[in-house]
């Protein structure tokens, strides 16, 4: 598993190469944009990791460049400036990801992990969670490799979840995701579906957690 | 907005359309006022004169009717027809009296007052007082070889004042009239004169607060432009102070948060290479340091930035309450859960306009707050809703609450209740206060039913139905 560092701090540089070495990553430094450029064009990655503020071309130019070639590869960005406006305009241009300068190193390995992993499921147009996996194209859910029979608005709901997660979907925006093809239907009826989803779930150790007032949420996968 | 006590204190100057009015109305009915006086005074001598000259010709008519033969003493030849048309008039009462040399009366009243002149000439006029009614005379001697007499001729003032009258008001009512079109045609010039500058006014007043951009220099009328193009340039300072400011905190921010997450990650690797092995309470206290070093710089950094003076140039925008409670969830549920808190959400539709990364901010310092200081197993409550026709967001905990003589303190920057043992950078309600003043929203504090503390952010009413302004 190989992964592009562009970080023009050395300390910093150093201490993501150690620190993704050691999660068993190979990584590779730019310390510039141009360098990064470079590599991307010649080399193969499973993932860069991006600083915004790089000396000269910063390093929403890198992923603007990278994505108007039609390069899918998933990126993380990492930001000292650190506000949500920058997180929404990184994402925006094409991010996948964000994280605030300073973070811990345990967080980083496990968004870079579950970006991975969203990038691999993206490609074989599958959701997994845990034991849990949910195929888009055939619309067919198994738990532990055994089909999991779901109802169209059961797929709907726990689709819109495990693609959320670990963030809370709040009940207006699952009417809303269900809108589309079911018209009638009220939050009360979510709350049943939600509750047989949760049944039919039990043994999977998915737990789709009720947030008081707004929602719902599936914990992230222990890992 | 309310005026700032000095501004209160001087006392409010006149109003440019009063002033104009008056330094134009006022000399206007100075002029009016002379010109009528003027006018009346002259009209007046001439009526009078031609009363006199017809009272002089009537004392002369008199005369005739004197006999001067010489030898004889005068004597007069009245007869009393002629003395009946003599003192005949419409208006008037008609009094006379001939006297000759000794003041003999020869013809007429007696009791005529004497004044006979010292010598002969034209006749001369004399306003006097007679059977108590003031009167008008005209006296007039004649000399002759036998002798002078006298010819007094008086009559009251009824035609006179019956024309004065008439004179008066021929004068005043087209006088009047010309003053009244030219105070309605002062009043509308001045008014629409001054259009242009309302129009500005209007512009300034109904701006955000936050809305620095220049005004259109060219719909403005030339006498004002001067005063537009310094606004403008003051607007353009102050964009680029903001700007300024706002660059310098980015790279304060990229500066301060560079080695600080490179302290981070080695401290990471130190830690997972096994070097605190065996002195884990160390790691952790460094750990809790690098942590709250790392909060603090960015509270700073939030706080600077949402300091007016900075944030000048954010955009405001409706921010729905839903969407803000959607991303705090996410946001908070973990920390929440590890404490066993009742995290919970009663989200009402309310018309918030604010800049939408303030307000997270906001939310977020007051459910951070909120989760530190509930104990384990407490209930922490995110609010929203309209209240009285403004929109509301509170969040409510099962604290301890704050003492209601520690209220006003707590907004303090860097202050901490005392005895507290409060672990946070104390700036979290300093930030909440500042976004709160930049979108005039009201902060309450107040006891909440759980008995902690319940924090309302009371944003004024939604723009589209104030009617405050």
């Amino acid at each position: 598993m190989r992964i592009l560092v562009v970080e023009d701090d050395v300390l910093m540089a150093n201490g993501l190469k150690q620190g993704l070495a050691r999660a068993g990553y190979t990584v590779d430094v730019a310390p510039s944009a141009e360098t990064a450029e470079a590599s991307l064009l010649t080399e193969e990655f499973d993932l860069a990791v991006v600083d915004i503020g790089l000396p000269k071309a910063d390093g929403l130019t890198l992923i603007r460049q990278l994505r108007s070639r039609g390069n899918r590869l998933p990126v993380l960005v990492l930001s000292a400036r650190g506000t949500l406006e920058d997180t929404v305009s990184g994402l925006d241009i094409g991010a996948d990801d964000y994280m605030a300068k300073p973070f811990r190193l345990p967080e980083l390995t496990a968004r870079i992990r579950a970006l991975i992993r969203r990038s691999r499921s993206v490609a074989s147009a599958c959701l997994a969670h845990g034991r849990l996996i949910l195929n888009i194209n055939s619309h067919a859910a198994t738990l532990d490799g055994q089909p999991l029979e779901l109802t169209n608005r059961e797929w709907a709901i726990l689709e819109a979840l495990l693609i959320a997660s670990p963030d809370v979907v709040s009940k207006h925006r699952l009417l809303q995701s269900l809108a589309g093809w079911d018209k009638d239907i009220t939050p009360n009826a979510i709350e049943v579906h939600v509750s047989r989803l949760r049944a039919k779930l039990s043994a999977a150790c998915v737990e789709i957690r009720t947030v008081r007032g707004i929602g719902y949420r599936i914990d992230a996968p222990a890992t | 907005m309310p005026l700032p006590p000095e501004a209160r204190r001087r006392g409010k100057p006149l109003d440019l359309r009063p002033r104009l009015l008056l330094a134009v109305l006022a000399p206007l009915m100075i002029v009016f006022a002379i010109s009528v006086a003027l006018d009346y005074r002259l009209a007046r001598e001439t009526a009078d004169a031609a009363f006199d000259q017809s009272l002089a010709d009537a004392a002369l008519d008199i005369a005739a009717h004197v006999s001067s033969a010489s030898g004889s003493p005068p004597s007069v030849k009245l007869s009393a027809e002629a003395e009946a048309m003599l003192r005949s008039d419409p208006a008037d009462r008609i009094y006379f009296a001939i006297r000759d040399d000794a003041g003999r009366l020869l013809a007429g009243d007696a009791d005529l007052p004497d004044r006979r002149p010292a010598d002969a000439g034209p006749p001369q006029f004399i306003d006097t007082v007679f059977r108590e009614s003031p009167v008008r005379a005209a006296v007039y001697r004649r000399d002759s070889a036998n002798g002078s007499v006298t010819i007094t001729l008086a009559e009251t003032l009824a035609k006179r004042t019956t024309a004065r009258r008439r004179i008066l008001t021929a004068m005043i009512v087209p006088n009047l009239i010309v003053v009244l079109a030219t105070l309605l045609a002062v009043y509308v010039g001045v008014r629409q004169g001054l259009a242009p500058l309302q129009t500005v006014e209007r512009e300034i007043a109904t701006r955000s607060p936050m809305d620095l951009r220049e005004l259109d220099v060219a719909t403005t009328p030339r006498e004002v432009r001067p005063m537009v193009s310094r606004l403008n340039e003051l607007f353009r300072m102050l964009r680029e102070a903001s700007a300024a400011q706002q660059r310098f905190l980015a790279d304060a921010a990229h500066q301060l948060r560079t080695p600080l997450a490179g302290l981070q990650t080695q401290l990471d690797l130190a830690s997972s290479e096994g070097c605190f092995a065996s002195d884990a309470e160390r790691l952790t206290r460094i750990e809790d340091a690098t942590g709250r070093i790392g909060h603090l710089v960015d509270q700073l950094l939030v706080y600077a930035r949402a300091e007016s003076t900075t944030a000048l140039t954010q955009v405001f925008e409706p921010v729905p309450p839903a969407d803000l409670a959607e991303k705090a969830a996410s946001l908070f549920l973990d920390r929440a859960l590890s404490k066993h808190i009742d995290l919970g959400f009663e989200v009402d539709p309310a018309e918030i306009d604010g800049v939408p990364w303030m307000l997270r901010e906001a939310i977020a310092n007051l459910l951070d707050n909120a989760l530190r200081h509930t104990p384990e197993y407490g209930v922490v409550t995110l609010r929203s809703g309209t209240r009285d026709r403004r929109g509301f967001i509170e969040v409510e905990d099962s604290g301890p609450g704050i003492a209601p003589g520690e209220r006003e303190r707590v907004f303090e920057r860097f202050y901490r209740i005392p005895g507290s043992g409060d672990q946070g950078c104390g700036l979290g309600l300093a930030i909440v206060r500042e976004i709160a003043t930049l979108h005039r929203a009201a902060i309450e504090l107040a006891d909440s039913p759980g008995g902690g503390l319940r924090v309302t952010l009371l944003f004024p009413p939604a723009p589209a139905t104030d009617d405050s302004r």
